[in-house]
């Protein structure tokens, strides 16, 4: 079923067309994809859903709702919870804290939680024990782990992740990719962007993919990768 | 990721739901002090009651007395700049609207300390809100500016204000009136009401940084993008707590109004701001203790240094840098990392004793 939509999405940033009127239908029981060059647009379309920015045209529809220029934490509070790239974690108090913040706030407190506390939470993403170290204390791919952690605090029902994937080394990438494929069969549908293709190839059961702010193809990954605007963009024009 | 109590993603979502029997940890409101906690608070209460029975003279007293009504203000600041991370450069000014409001307030109504008090913090909390308005849209130095800005344009105002504010000369209030025969012309019931009043502000202050509200001040300064992510309406709280930074400068002006018995703007203007700012970074903004060491350091240093006002502010202006190269949490901040330290290493040589 179709819980996140986006009609005719554009952002422009002065010259710069940085989403160019995109349409995507997101079911809420599935791992979708979004892949596209550097620059195509990726991390713009998660600003602008999420109310970072102020979409120049277009619509967000999410759960029968349309969310189109809200601001980011009221859109959190409806379940739709995103993490971010760079900026994962609240570096300066401990984990739990960490933790505690995304439990005291977001989601709407009718849903069940999935979690009775920020303890079995940090169990489950593999960070347990470490409650009361800094935040900023962590190493790379803990860090990952606790920016996933601090997101399902607020109890999404829909999870937007920003390249989770990005610096992890194989085993870490493993371990994601295990904790990902976890999160429909609790209810929550995901929506990831990242480079590592054996990552998605693993978690998506479908791909977008986005050239100059443009979606260029949409489908199962199979038919995604053979298709042939796809392997222009991602091998040159004589592929 | 390691996958204990984990289960397949094709088994139904309800085999994870279970509602919370006891309140988990993160609810649980107020965190109690611990009772370190307890006997330092009880120590340094202890320590202040017991001053004026030193006979520390009218001078040194009077010191005191301008050191509370001081740190009551840095209060508010320390949950600003040490909790949400927003510093402000204008905090004299909104004590000057609390002080500006009781002295109208007398001077055009009749109304005593006692009916002013609420109404000088209320208006303080307002003006603080109003003044923070800008922080949504601009942070760190450039706030500062705005904030610097709102104390000058403060002074002007004042002393352009007639008879209503007194002008350049300001205005004159009454003495507080006594409660149960106890009067507040005397030196030591001023400084024992301020100390009351520090207490409290202490007191509200702990309970604010121990509750979930302390922790999403934290996430407003820690990562504000992430805050917003996860539902926090940062733009409101931030509001909120310039309201609560404002009605503790709110207390801590008509407390210093009521013990000059009289208010005039360049009180408020853009230095006294800075010495506050000044205060808050000497004394650290985290540690509960900070702004009142930061008071204590900035009001005695002049007077224990036989330093004449030119000799003292080149004496600040080396212990912040000196602090901020060396201790950038403040005199107490560093205090506290020693008695960890310390801490540590007894109870390292503690265990070393019980192994051998």
């Amino acid at each position: 079923m179709t819980q996140l939509e986006i009609r005719g999405l554009a952002k422009r940033f002065g010259g710069v067309q940085a989403l160019n009127g995109i349409d995507i239908a997101i079911d809420g029981d599935g791992i979708t994809g979004v892949i596209g060059p550097n620059g195509s647009g990726k991390t713009t379309l998660f600003n602008t859903i999420m109310g970072v920015h102020k979409p120049t045209a277009g619509q967000v529809i999410w759960d029968g709702r349309d969310i189109t220029g809200w601001p980011a934490y009221r859109i959190a509070a409806t379940g739709l919870v995103r993490t971010y790239q760079q900026a994962m974690s609240f570096p300066g108090i401990s984990v739990l804290d960490n933790v505690s913040i995304g439990f005291e706030h977001g989601c709407d407190r009718a849903a069940p939680r999935r979690w009775t506390s920020p303890e079995s939470l940090l169990g489950f993403v593999g960070l347990d024990g470490r409650g009361d170290e800094i935040a900023g204390s962590l190493s790379f791919g803990n860090l990952r782990r606790l920016g996933i952690a601090v997101a399902l605090a607020a109890q999404p029902r829909m999870l937007l992740l920003d390249e989770p994937g990005a610096g992890l080394n194989d085993h870490e990438a493993l371990a994601l990719r295990d904790l990902i494929l976890q999160f429909p069969g609790m209810g929550m549908g995901v929506c990831l962007i990242d480079h590592d293709m054996a990552l998605m190839g693993a978690v998506c059961s479908r791909f977008i993919v986005l050239n100059f702010g443009t979606k260029i193809a949409d489908g199962t990954p199979a038919d995604v990768l053979q298709d042939r605007k796809v392997l222009e963009v991602y091998l040159g024009e004589d592929a | 990721m390691t996958n204990h109590n984990m289960q397949s993603p094709t088994q139904p979502v309800t085999a994870r739901v279970s509602l919370p029997e006891a309140k988990p940890r993160y609810m649980r409101g107020i965190k109690e002090p611990t009772r370190e906690e307890w006997c330092l608070g009880i120590l340094i209460l202890a320590g202040l009651i017991a001053f004026p029975f030193f006979d520390p003279g009218y001078r040194f007293l009077s010191l005191a007395v301008s050191t509370i009504f001081t740190a009551i203000a840095l209060y508010g600041l320390s949950l600003q700049f040490g909790q949400a991370g927003i510093m402000s450069v204008g905090h004299a000014g909104i004590m000057g609207v609390g002080g500006y409001t009781a002295a109208i307030l007398a001077n055009q109504l009749g109304l005593g300390f006692w009916e002013s008090l609420p109404l000088a913090m209320l208006l303080s909390a307002l003006a603080a809100a109003v003044v923070g308005l800008p922080s949504l849209r601009v942070g760190g130095q450039h706030y500062i500016i705005i904030t610097f800005c709102f104390c000058a344009l403060l002074v002007i105002a004042l002393t352009n204000g007639g008879t209503f504010t007194g002008a350049a000369t300001g205005l004159d209030v009454g003495p507080i009136p006594g409660v149960f025969g106890i009067r507040f012309a005397k030196l030591d019931n001023m400084y024992f009401l301020c100390l009351a009043a520090l207490t409290i502000s202490i007191a509200v202050t702990f309970a604010i940084v121990h509750s979930p509200y302390g922790r999403t001040l934290w996430s407003i300064r820690e990562n504000e993008p992430l805050a917003r992510a996860v539902g926090i309406n940062t733009n409101l709280h931030k509001i909120g707590v310039f309201a609560i930074s404002g009605a503790f400068a709110g207390l801590g002006g008509i407390l210093q109004t009521y013990y000059l018995r009289h208010i005039s703007p360049e009180l408020y203007g853009a230095f006294p701001s800075l010495y506050l700012a000044l205060m808050i970074m000497l004394g650290g903004a985290r540690p509960l203790y900070g702004p009142l060491i930061g008071s204590i350091i900035v009001n005695f240093l002049p007077e224990l240094g036989g330093l004449d006002p030119i000799d003292s502010r080149i004496a600040y202006g080396v212990g912040l840098l000196l602090v901020i190269l060396l201790l950038p949490g403040g005199v107490s901040g560093g205090l506290l990392s020693l008695y960890r330290r310390g801490t540590k290493t007894r109870h390292r040589l503690e265990k070393g004793r019980g192994l051998s």
